[in-house]
């Protein structure tokens, strides 16, 4: 049984930046993760792309290092995605960034599916009927 | 090479082009060779037992590689390193535990369980919250 853990534009923020109210908090998030990965716990982070465009996060800049090292992987806005994405948001008037978060949620093969978020009324909305377990920062 | 240089290009190494490949001369014991071998055929774990062996070692690289990117953060940043508690509390959020709703609680029992154990793991401090809660028989 794998978890995905999914990054929201907030938790992007604040797992980059230490002087972040909320950065110790995703950083216990993360520390779990990697903990349970080196028991080789099938875990693993993630964050839509178009979450990432929303945070600023340029895989190739130094300044985004920290996170880039974390093997947080992208969730690409394919088409697949965007099909998805595009309902969602005509649905609920999501940003495209959280709209993207549903489509990731809809589309993954895992089985339990976790999102750090600051809008948990918006990640439920569009989750949808997909149990996923949300965290608040 | 210094720590974070070692960081950055075991990153690029795992980020690059998985399909270029070379024979190696790493020896392994034969015991486990003919171990993933089996398990690949018999238990279809794997397309072969080099694809396990590869899988395996890319996993335990990802989890080295995040753990020293946080150790490093936690050298850098010493106020952000997550204590037991921190982490425990953190646990229960990504998996939904119902102690999740009672932060307090975890809070009082890695206090207590830190006192008991040398080294316990987050999932023991939410094992010993459970038990707390039951009444002495």
């Amino acid at each position: 049984m794998s978890r995905l853990v999914i990054l929201d534009n907030e938790a992007v923020q604040a797992l980059r930046t230490p002087t972040h109210p909320k950065h110790n908090q995703v950083l216990s998030h993360v520390q779990v993760v990697v903990s349970r990965k080196k028991r080789a716990i099938p875990v693993s982070l993630a964050v839509p792309t178009a979450v990432r465009a929303e945070a600023g996060w340029d895989r190739t800049s130094a300044a985004w290092a920290f996170p880039n090292h974390l093997r947080i992987a992208d969730i690409p806005l394919d088409a697949v995605h965007a099909n998805t994405a595009a309902v969602i948001r005509n649905d609920t008037g999501v940003s495209i960034a959280d709209a993207h978060i549903g489509a990731a949620v809809e589309g993954s093969p895992n089985i339990d599916i976790t999102v750090i978020t600051s809008d948990p009324y918006g990640i439920r909305k569009v989750a949808g009927d997909c149990t996923i377990t949300v965290v608040t920062i | 090479m210094r720590t974070e240089e070692a960081i950055e290009r075991i990153s690029q190494l795992l980020g690059s082009d998985m399909t270029e490949t070379a024979n190696t001369s790493m020896r392994i014991p034969a015991a486990l060779r003919d171990a993933a071998a089996l398990a690949a055929q018999e238990l279809g774990v794997a397309s072969s037992a080099t694809a396990l062996t590869t899988m395996a070692l890319r996993s335990a690289l990802e989890a080295v590689l995040m753990q020293a990117t946080l150790d490093d953060h936690y050298a850098r940043h010493p106020g952000t390193r997550p204590d037991l508690a921190d982490l425990a509390v953190a646990a229960a959020e990504l998996d939904g535990h119902p102690l999740a709703a009672e932060p307090e609680r975890i809070r009082q029992a890695a206090g207590e369980l830190a006192a008991r154990h040398p080294s316990p793991e987050p999932e023991d401090v939410l094992l010993w919250a459970e038990a707390r809660a039951f009444p002495s028989l």
